[in-house]
Parts: C-alpha cells; sequence; structure tokens
C-alpha cells in the first residue's frame, strides 16, 4: 500500500479512537480504559508543566514520546495523528480549499505560530498558563464535548423521539431509539454555557480552511511550531530524483505549502507533515518524488526572527500586565466552585488545559460541571466550574478526578471525596419557603446525601397574624462540620427562579500536590 | 340395634372430628373472613412475598391473564441495597417472576429517581434482578408525562407517567423509611416516582398535595417492603446504623392500610403521621382501620 494510504488510514484510525475514547468517558467508567490519554500526547503539555514545576511528568509519557521521535520523523504527529488536523483536512475537502498558488499573501505569517509558541513560554514563565486555550488536543476534545455531540445528540434523539410518535410505523422506531439511548446517549441532552463562544472557536478554525489548507497548523498552531523546531535536521527526508520536470504540482497541492515555489526538490522540514501527498501528486510517467533516510540531513531555517522574537516578548509581557492588573473580585472567587479534588487556585489554573473532560465525565453523573465565562480575570475562561442550580456533585462518584489528563483535579478515592468539602451551603432566608413563606418544605434536608445529614431542623410554632392560626413549621439549617458542599440541595430547591440555598467556596479543601507524578 | 345405631353414631362423630382440620382446606376458606391486609415476618424475601400472596388469595385475584402490569419500587437514591434506600432487588424480582405467573403478559418496572437515574437503576440493584426475571426495565421518558384531571382542594391537575396511567394493574412496592418532612415514607409517598413537573413544590401544603393527587393514582396492590427499614436520616440514609433487619413484609389492596399498619415498625401512631390522617379523611382508604382484618404471619 502506498505510504499516503497509510496515513490516511492512520489518520481516521487516531480520530475513531480519540471519538470512542471521548463517548467512553461517562458512568460507569467501568472498562479500565484510561480514556483521557489521548489527550496527553499534546506534545506541548510536558513542555509547559516542566517550565511550571522543573521537572518531567512522566504521567505524559505519551507526549513525550512525539517529542522524542520527532526530531528523527518529523512533523508524524500532525500529518498521522492529531485529530484536529484530520478535521481541518476533512473540512477542507467539504469547502473546497484554495489551492498554494492562490495563497501565497498569507506566507508572510508563518512566523505567527512560533510567535504564539514563544509568547505562551514567556507568560508560562511568569506563571500565567493560557496554552491549554490553544492546544490542538484539548481544542479538539472541548469542540466535541461542548459542540459537536450535543449538536448530534440534540439531532439525533429528537428525530427518533418524533419518529417513535408516528403511531403506524409501530414499536420498531422506539426499539431504536431505546438502543440509541442505550449504547450511544445514555446522559440527557447536555447543555452548556459558553457554547456559543467555543462554537466560534472552533468554527473559525475550521472556516479559516477557505482561506488556505491547514490555516490553523500552518499559522497559528504552537504545539505545530513546536514539532515545526525540533524537526530541523529531520532525518527522514523529502528525495526528489532528477527526472522530475519541475511541473510544481507538488507544490500546488501540498497541505503545508511546505515546498517551496523557486525549488520543488527540497521542502521545508519545520512545516512538513510527512502526509507523502506531494508522492501522489507526482504525475505517474516521473514518480520523482519518494522519502529516504539521510544519516547526515541538511538544515531548514526555522521561519522566526530574532527582531520577531523581541515583539513577542514586548507583546507578551503587556498581555501579563493587562492580566495581572485585572480587578480582583472576592465575590467571584467565592462563587467559583471547583471539582472535588481540584488542586489550590493557582495549581489548578496553571495546569487545566480546559479541556472539558471533566465536564464531559460529569454529564452522566451529577452533571454540574460546567465551562467558565470570564468573571474577573481572562485565565477564567472555560475552567470547570459547579453550576449548582444546574447540577450538583453526585455522592457516590469520583469521576472528574480519574479523568483528568493533566492532574490538575487530583483522583480522590470515593471515601475521601465524601468527606473533602467542596463549598459550604447556606440559606437565603428572603427566598427559602420556611423562612419567607413560614410554610413547609425541606427537599433540601430531604436529599441531602451525607450520612449524618447536613441540614437538620428545628420545629416551631408560627402563627398566622391574619387567621390567628397557629401551625408547627420545620425551620431548616446548615451544619458547617458536616456540609460538603455537594448542592443538590441547590439544584432540588422547588423555588422556580433562584434558589433559597446557595453554595460558597467557603471552608472547600483542596488537595495539596505531595509528589508530583 | 342399639349397638349398630351407637356404633354409626360413633363412628359419624369421629369423621366428623377428623374432617375438622379441612375447615383449614382452602374449599372451606371462604367461610373465613378474607384478610384486607397481610403481615408475615421473619423469612428472605421471596419467602415473604409467597407467603403473604398465598394467604391473600393469590396474585391471580388482581392479576388476569394477558395483563400489563407496572410494578413501582422505590428506585430514588444511588445507593445498594444494604442501606435501604430503595426497595430490596430480590423482592421486586420475585414480585415481577410472580406476575408472569398469574398470567401477565409484560411486566414494566420504572421510577423516576431522585439521583442520577442510570446510577439508582444500577445502585440499587434494581434494574439487575428486574431484567433476570423477564421485566423491561425502562429509563423516564421526559416526554410521556400526560396531565392528569385531579380536582382536588389544592391540586387542579398534575402530570403523571402515562406507562402508569395505561398499565392493567400497578403494584406500589415501596420501602418503608424514615422521613424528615412525612415522617415516613411508605405506599402514599412512593407514588411520587410516577408524578412529573417540579415535584418539591409538593412538599409546601405535603399531607393536602400528596392525597390530593394519590386519590387519583392509587395502585391495585401495595407491598410494602420492610425486609429492612431505615430508621434514621431518611429517605437517604447513608449509615449503616440507621439499618433495621425486619425481615417484614406488608400487603394491601389498600395503600393507606398497608401504610397504617406500617406505622408500628417505627412506633408511631396515626397522629404522629398527618399525611396518612389526611389519607383516612379524604375517603383514600378502602378498608376501615378500626376493624382491620389483618392476618398476621411468623414463619419459621
Amino acid at each position: 500500500m502506498k505510504l499516503s494510504n497509510w496515513r490516511r488510514t492512520s489518520q481516521i484510525v487516531f480520530l475513531l479512537i480519540f471519538i470512542l475514547l471521548f463517548l467512553l468517558t461517562r458512568y460507569p467508567y467501568s472498562h479500565g480504559i484510561v480514556t483521557e490519554i489521548g489527550l496527553r500526547f499534546s506534545p506541548l503539555a510536558p513542555l509547559f508543566l516542566f517550565v511550571k514545576d522543573v521537572h518531567l511528568h512522566w504521567i505524559l509519557w505519551p507526549g513525550i514520546l512525539i517529542l522524542l521521535i520527532t526530531p528523527f520523523l518529523g512533523r508524524v504527529f500532525c500529518g498521522w495523528m492529531c485529530p484536529l488536523g484530520t478535521l481541518l483536512d476533512l473540512t477542507s475537502k467539504l469547502i473546497k480549499s484554495p489551492n498554494n498558488r492562490k495563497t501565497r499573501s498569507f506566507e508572510k505569517w508563518r512566523s505567527a505560530k512560533f510567535a504564539l509558541l514563544v509568547g505562551l513560554l514567556i507568560t508560562a514563565f511568569f506563571s500565567v498558563h493560557l496554552w491549554g486555550y490553544f492546544d490542538p488536543l484539548s481544542i479538539f476534545n472541548r469542540a466535541l464535548t461542548i459542540v459537536f455531540y450535543p449538536v448530534f445528540t440534540y439531532l439525533t434523539e429528537n428525530t427518533l423521539l418524533a419518529v417513535s410518535n408516528i403511531s403506524f410505523l409501530g414499536d420498531i422506531p422506539y426499539a431504536l431509539y431505546d438502543q440509541y439511548k442505550n449504547i450511544v446517549m445514555p446522559e440527557a441532552q447536555a447543555h452548556y454555557q459558553q457554547l456559543f463562544w467555543i462554537a466560534l472557536f472552533i468554527g473559525l478554525i475550521l472556516a479559516a480552511e477557505k482561506l488556505s489548507r491547514r490555516f490553523w497548523c500552518r499559522y497559528l498552531c504552537p504545539a505545530g511550531a513546536l514539532l515545526g523546531f525540533l524537526s530541523q535536521f529531520r532525518f527522514l527526508e523529502r528525495v526528489v530524483r532528477p527526472t522530475c520536470p519541475a511541473c510544481g504540482l507538488c507544490h500546488t497541492d501540498c497541505k503545508m505549502g511546505a515546498i517551496p515555489a523557486d525549488d520543488f526538490s527540497r521542502n521545508s522540514k519545520v512545516e512538513c507533515i510527512q502526509c507523502f501527498a506531494c508522492a501522489d501528486s507526482c504525475p505517474e510517467k516521473y514518480k520523482s518524488v519518494s522519502y529516504q533516510w539521510q544519516w547526515t540531513p541538511y538544515h531548514t531555517r526555522v521561519d522566526y526572527s530574532r527582531r520577531q522574537f523581541l515583539g513577542t516578548t514586548v507583546a507578551s509581557l503587556t498581555a501579563l500586565s493587562l492580566i495581572g492588573l485585572h480587578l480582583p473580585d472576592k465575590t467571584h472567587k467565592d462563587q467559583q466552585i471547583r471539582p472535588p479534588g481540584s488542586l489550590a487556585e493557582d495549581d489548578f489554573r496553571d495546569r487545566c488545559i480546559r479541556c472539558m473532560e471533566c465536564v464531559r465525565v460529569c454529564a452522566s453523573n451529577g452533571a454540574c460541571l460546567q465551562p467558565s465565562g470570564i468573571q474577573s480575570a481572562i485565565d477564567d475562561l472555560w475552567l470547570p466550574v459547579a453550576e449548582m442550580r444546574v447540577g450538583y456533585c453526585e455522592y457516590e462518584c469520583n469521576l472528574c478526578g480519574q479523568v483528568c489528563p493533566t492532574e490538575a483535579i487530583l483522583p480522590l478515592p470515593l471515601k475521601v471525596k465524601q468527606k473533602t468539602p467542596m463549598g459550604l451551603a447556606h440559606f437565603d432566608k428572603n427566598l427559602c419557603i420556611p423562612y419567607a413563606r413560614n410554610e413547609e418544605c425541606l427537599v433540601c434536608e430531604e436529599h441531602c446525601p451525607t450520612p449524618d445529614k447536613a441540614i437538620k431542623f428545628d420545629v416551631r410554632v408560627y402563627q398566622d397574624p391574619n387567621t390567628g392560626k397557629t401551625r408547627k413549621v420545620k425551620y431548616p439549617y446548615v451544619v458547617k462540620e458536616l456540609c460538603i458542599g455537594c448542592g443538590i440541595c441547590v439544584t432540588k430547591c422547588p423555588l422556580e427562579g433562584r434558589a433559597g440555598i446557595f453554595v460558597t467556596a467557603e471552608q472547600q479543601r483542596r488537595p495539596k500536590l505531595t509528589n508530583s507524578f | 340395634m342399639k349397638r349398630r345405631q351407637f356404633i354409626r353414631s360413633v363412628s359419624a362423630g369421629a369423621l366428623g372430628i377428623g374432617f375438622l382440620p379441612l375447615l383449614k382446606h382452602p374449599l372451606f376458606a371462604a367461610q373465613l373472613p378474607r384478610p384486607q391486609a397481610v403481615w408475615v415476618e421473619n423469612g428472605e424475601p421471596e419467602e415473604l412475598l409467597s407467603r403473604a400472596l398465598k394467604e391473600y388469595g393469590g396474585l391471580q385475584r388482581f392479576i388476569k391473564k394477558g395483563d400489563e402490569v407496572v410494578v413501582k419500587p422505590n428506585i430514588g437514591w444511588d445507593r445498594p441495597p444494604e442501606l435501604a434506600a430503595t426497595t430490596n432487588p430480590q423482592l421486586v424480582g420475585a414480585i415481577v417472576r410472580a406476575c408472569f405467573k398469574a398470567g401477565a403478559k409484560k411486566v414494566k418496572v420504572f421510577d423516576r429517581t431522585c439521583n442520577n437515574p442510570r446510577r439508582c437503576y444500577r445502585s440499587s440493584q434494581i434494574e439487575e434482578y428486574a431484567k433476570r426475571a423477564g421485566a423491561k426495565v425502562e429509563q423516564i421518558r421526559r416526554n410521556r408525562f400526560k396531565p392528569l384531571k385531579i380536582n382536588g382542594r389544592v391540586i387542579d391537575q398534575w402530570p403523571i407517567y402515562s406507562e402508569y396511567l395505561t398499565a392493567d394493574k400497578v403494584i406500589n412496592v415501596p420501602i418503608a423509611k424514615h422521613h424528615s418532612l412525612a415522617r415516613v415514607t411508605l405506599g402514599l409517598k412512593n407514588l411520587m416516582g410516577v408524578m412529573g413537573d417540579n415535584r418539591g413544590l409538593i412538599h409546601n401544603n405535603f399531607e393536602e398535595k400528596l392525597t390530593d393527587i394519590d386519590g387519583k393514582i392509587l395502585p391495585t396492590l401495595t407491598i410494602i417492603d420492610a425486609y429492612r427499614i431505615l430508621t434514621a436520616n431518611g429517605p437517604v440514609g447513608g449509615n449503616p446504623k440507621d439499618v433495621k433487619l425486619t425481615k417484614t413484609l406488608i400487603l394491601s389492596d389498600c395503600t393507606v392500610s398497608a401504610d397504617y399498619l406500617a406505622l408500628s415498625l417505627f412506633g408511631l401512631t396515626l397522629d404522629d403521621v398527618p399525611h396518612i390522617k389526611r389519607a383516612y379523611e379524604k375517603g383514600l382508604a378502602k378498608y376501615n382501620r378500626k376493624n382491620l382484618i389483618v392476618r398476621k404471619i411468623r414463619l419459621g
């Protein structure tokens, strides 16, 4: 089989693996598969976490593996593995990207991805970690979790339901719907905040294919920049035999525009992603392109100058100042409830790559985790935050810590998690029915999952001032020592608008990283 | 002649006495007052059930051949069976089998849970046992609630799960538990598992609202699972110390009567539990509690 067919197969296989791993990230999570391993293949993770902790994190061995093979084989990750790259290839086929002769004007933006990588490294050096927003694997998983899968399930479930309601079709459509719910979509339809912005983000990346093929990979991807930088002396070289008639077909068709217009026998090792499509586009009667291992490889320069580096540094320091000078808001901080097992806020923000694995697995359990919006700091964006009015933290669940690829959320054993407060509940006595109306309720107390209930109540006699009649009313209160801030009281409060009870970050306990993996 | 007469009368008398034990025979059972409720204790769930059904005249008294039966256990919480938050799964399985044996064509098992539904169905093991017994175990589908006209004191209408309403027969299988607001949760409270909409609102003026709705959706049969009961921190529980192994089962075709009998498990009187008292006041009970005919059996 042709090398490019091996590559196409590899791309499809890895895309399907990523999607399968995504689907398996759900309750009961008893298959024994480490579904977040896909995200650990990112070459950026070992680098940035090294900058943070000054040691190698062996749990990220897939990413380290990619970094090790790239100096020899080149950007095979980009061409053979990356699901975002595969998605872009499929998109460009669909929307018919222009070929390289039409996209010459974009070539000056090649350095942008190096500038972005360097900018992210500089800010990371100053303890601001924004690289997760631009990590291609995180982008793919985020788009899958928040945009693609919910849209797919919304359309599919409702179509199947509508069809099964057509009575003359009998029982078969409902059986189909049942099987679909059991195998593909066991959880309820997911609704996420920040849907618009995350959809816009991935939408722009995909739409950019209309400007040129693999626009993101060529001009923006910091992982591509890092791998490109490592590929400068790649041993697996593209070799062009003298039979080449210099027709320029390979230059026109190259996905990455890596073959220069003035010399079709060379290609940029920094840009080439080893897709072998050039060997295919070389016409049958010449077949001049092949790939060979060369022990004395030639060097390709990285398209990033010293002046550009200086510009990046200035821009990064400016960005750092803008981020650092934001108004710290205690109210917002108090409302940001993180998943149980999350590291202390600074470490948590540094490690979290905003990949949405925890949000995804929570959807089939308590369904409280949501991508956060910007509240007071830019890097609030898309961190997992618990919205207790929407869902709560299931008492018997500890899956979020198990699926976090960078251990921003530590996997807590269930018994430990059940004793680790993520916050504290407080009654809003202006709204809570017993306090506001002197009538009975206690839905919150009913649902409180701690074996010794963290909501207790006083029984007091209330006299109605209008009728003079007395009645006994149970007035609930939170027992601070027992409450773990799971939020089921907030979710189940029967008030139609705001709940009569809310959870703050008070008394949350965050585990300390004793030994880094 | 006197001797023959004597022998005849003595033989007749002996025969008559010999037939006395037959009075207990089912043929003569019609002469004994049929129990309105049965209380069986000191056995495993399957034994308790089969004895209770036997004493009550068998499940075929209620289930005709070809019936579609809904068995409504308490699957409400993400807890294992030993913590007595959900109905005993072996009992549910035994009831499903008994339904098929009585001639049911289809048996459905479902409940609108409080915790995540897939977690509850799995942790309680009810899905496993019910499926094994041949029941169709379904998750609640949001679009299958139909508004039911209640015309009660305070409730005008309320959405009820359509599969419950369209079933031929319904068997309500609660687990007996402590409950802070309701004091105890038994058969009447268990029916909340087929109610749609914002159920939490029913807590506000609970006795009135619950009895309003229950009055329109009373089941064919209520079987109270008191194999294990939750004596404190209900209805969720979580502390094994709050679980009492009472190995009991209460059966009646009158839900209110079954609930009334179950009060003794908790040492409560009717005045302690307003919602059951209100149920009597509103006429939801089939039988008078003053002269309720209860057959009480202790196995083994």
